[in-house]
């Protein structure tokens, strides 16, 4: 009745079993969302009518010559490098920077791990604040005397896609502190020792050291960081709606504005499919340059 | 004996408990707005549900951004609510309605004697192919907010000419108030309210009808003339240095705080006003914008807010209607919308005799009702025109406001986005339901 649990096929099975529930949730809510936003993509649908039909690869080729789609594809590209330079740059030197402090080291890392368990809308409301004209980073700019700086940052075309990507930036980087903290903490302190003895300073034991020891870790954080960055919706939704005019327009809300406000799910489905052959490239191009440098 | 009694009554509970709970029926009513704006429909669905046992409605409020994103996979799963609110006009229920996800409501009109109620102009801006498909509620308008006191601390009588407002303007930027007129353009959508009225007032309630229906284009002189102008005011300094970094919500806390001193807006803000302002609300009143050219007429912007549809697939049509019937034609509804600031479409005589209307609400309705003999316009153009015009109207009034777009281009591209709604017949032609 029951299989020896000795048995070849029983040691076979048993993983598949052990995977089965967590892959029946994996199918049901990513592959198969995903599969049907690859369907739709093929088609007319406006999301409404039961009717769709089968359009071939009508939707890509309108994305070529869709003049806001590039724009946006432009946006979400120099969003994605502010974002990556910050969580994964500044987030490595935090990082660093605490794990060589003991004093309020919790506190800090609390204070620095704090956004990030924010819901982004609640964040997308304290910044729009904050980023009024005569909101509070305009107010602290003019007090300490660069009020040349100060700016309608929501309303600028050259400000509002970097300040919007600080923004997001502050409430992610504390995850990427906490990664390169663990990795840090694998790092082995006879490494240190070794630099020392042979006369480095801590910038080049960081160099020589530090870097090197992480890589893996900067992996995982970059790619995480690049996939979260792409898919990014509610900070900017909820602040500018991708203005002013399209300054702020990135792939993930021109996809939500043609898809679910203008009523062309197909076209907002092909956007989709674009935005995550976009991230597979991205991510494989990385991994790529990493092994070949790992050998 | 006693036995007996006791058990065939704990039987007869056991099996009429289920059958109870059945016969009530949930009317489930999804309702758009911004937090605080909405308040009324909990009130009035309480009220109703004190008075019928047998139906239960439930109300679901969400905001206007998120409501209809959440409603359409809603609906085309077959679920979502019995009863819901949504655009009306050529442009945004005509999907809804080729689909078959609302319910026909010309049998209810008639059994109701909803005609006694709703006016015909709203039914034709509610019906298609000889059917009713929605009841056309929530009477809104739009006019110039202001702030009385400002006005007195400075000399300035309520402008009813364009140079009266050209020096009211001066006076208040010389006073050192760089935001004359609020505008939160930062949202995109209250820029449009000036679109919809500068629009109306340069064409005409007749230039208006004949691109909504007829064969009008959005490059039609007096809209570029309108764009225009709101371009210049925007360019000489009314709407401050930079409306489109200020949201809406953010300008009107300035508004009531007394920073600013005009903003043009609607009576939905009026209840938040209230509780911003305290007793300075007495400070606030409302003017219609005085002409934008010699010799041209003031129409007042009169839009319904939203329509009312039915699900087709909902099992409660019945309770849904009798709801609809409870807010919008019953006295009890009608009062406790006015009270709320809401207008009910119709006849509003009897309401209004028991209903305590708030000043300013009363204020804006004169404003309105003072030029109702020249015709009315719409109030928000971006709500019944399709989507894909009101994301090009959105961004290129922002751009007009940048200085980054002639109004000639955008028109244009209005136009284009317009035209091809038209050709993918994404625009519904209204035009009144058979008579009976």
């Amino acid at each position: 009745m029951f299989l020896d649990p000795d048995s070849k096929l029983a040691q076979r099975l048993n993983p598949i079993l052990f995977l089965l529930p967590a892959l029946s949730i994996y199918i049901v809510f990513a592959i198969y969302p995903t599969y049907s936003v690859l369907e739709y993509s093929f088609t007319d649908w406006d999301g409404i009518n039961p009717e769709r039909n089968f359009v071939g690869l009508e939707n890509y080729q309108k994305l070529f010559s869709d003049k806001i789609f590039w724009e946006a594809f432009r946006n979400t590209f120099v969003w994605s490098g502010v974002i990556i330079v910050i969580n994964v740059g500044l987030g490595l030197v935090i990082a660093a920077m605490l794990a060589r402090v003991w004093k309020a080291r919790l506190l800090i890392q609390t204070c620095i791990v704090l956004p990030v368990v924010i819901s982004p809308m609640a964040v997308a409301t304290i910044w729009r604040w904050m980023y009024q004209p005569t909101g509070v980073i305009n107010q602290v700019l003019e007090k300490i005397g660069l009020g040349a700086f100060a700016t309608p940052w929501l309303g600028s075309p050259d400000a509002v896609l970097y300040a919007l990507a600080f923004a997001h930036s502050w409430s992610t980087i504390g995850l990427s502190v906490i990664i390169f903290l663990a990795g840090l903490q694998a790092v082995d302190e006879d490494l240190y020792e070794a630099a020392r003895v042979d006369g480095a300073n801590p910038l080049q034991s960081f160099r020589y050291v530090t870097l090197p020891a992480l890589r893996p870790v900067t992996a995982v954080v970059f790619i995480l960081t690049l996939t979260q960055s792409f898919k990014v919706f509610d900070i900017v939704w909820a602040t500018t709606q991708g203005g002013p005019i399209r300054f702020s327009e990135i792939l993930s809300t021109y996809m939500y504005k043609r898809g679910a406000l203008e009523n062309q799910y197909g076209y907002g489905s092909a956007i989709g499919v674009a935005l995550l052959v976009i991230v597979s490239i991205a991510t494989i191009i990385y991994m790529q340059i990493q092994n070949r440098q790992d050998r | 004996m006693n036995n007996f009694v006791r058990i065939s009554a704990v039987a007869t509970t056991i099996a009429v408990l289920p059958a109870l709970v059945y016969a009530q029926s949930e009317v489930v009513v999804w309702v758009a707005g911004e937090p605080g704006q909405t308040n009324v429909y909990d009130d009035l669905a309480a009220t109703y549900n004190a008075q019928n046992s047998d139906v239960t409605i439930s109300v679901v409020k969400n905001s206007s951004d998120l409501f209809n994103p959440a409603l359409i996979p809603a609906l085309s799963a077959g679920e979502g609510p019995d009863l819901f609110s949504f655009g009306t006009g050529p442009g945004q229920p005509a999907a809804l309605i080729a689909g078959g996800l609302v319910a026909d409501l010309t049998d209810a009109y008639f059994e109701n004697d909803w005609g006694s109620t709703i006016p015909e102009g709203i039914v034709v801006q509610t019906s298609s192919d000889g059917k009713l498909w929605a009841f056309g509620n929530e009477v809104e308008t739009t006019g110039m907010f202001y702030n009385k006191a400002i006005f007195a601390e400075n000399g300035i009588e309520v402008p009813t000419t364009w140079a009266e407002m050209e020096a009211a303007v001066a006076t208040l930027q010389g006073a050192g108030f760089n935001t004359p007129i609020g505008l939160g353009a930062a949202d995109k959508w209250p820029i449009s309210h000036w679109q919809s009225m500068m629009f109306g007032r340069y064409a005409g309630p007749e230039g208006i009808e004949n691109v909504l229906f007829g064969d009008g284009a959005w490059t039609d002189a007096p809209f570029v003339a309108a764009s225009a102008k709101l371009q210049e005011m925007g360019q000489a300094g009314w709407f401050g240095s930079t409306p489109v970094a200020i949201g809406y919500g953010e300008l009107m806390d300035r508004f009531w705080a007394g920073e600013v001193p005009m903003t043009f807006t609607g009576p939905w803000v009026i209840g938040g006003g209230a509780e911003a302002a305290g007793d300075r609300i007495d400070d606030f009143s409302v003017f219609a914008f005085p002409p934008f050219e010699d010799g041209q007429r003031i129409h007042p912007t009169n839009s319904i807010g939203s329509g009312w549809y039915i699900r087709e697939s909902s099992e409660n049509k019945e309770a849904a209607i009798d709801f609809m019937n409870y807010m919008f034609a019953s006295q009890d509804g009608r009062v406790a919308l006015l009270n709320a600031g809401t207008v009910p479409v119709g006849p509003l005589e009897e309401a209004l005799s028991e209903a305590q209307m708030p000043a300013l609400a009363v204020d804006i309705w004169k404003t309105s009702d003072d030029y109702a003999a020249n015709g009315s316009v719409p109030a928000f153009l971006d709500t019944i025109t399709p989507g894909s015009l009101t994301t090009v109207s959105y961004d290129g009034l922002q751009a007009l406001l940048l200085d980054v777009m002639t109004p000639e281009v955008f028109t244009a591209e209005m136009q284009s986005a317009w035209a091809a709604a038209k050709e993918a017949g994404e625009i519904m032609l209204p035009g009144g339901i058979a008579e009976r």
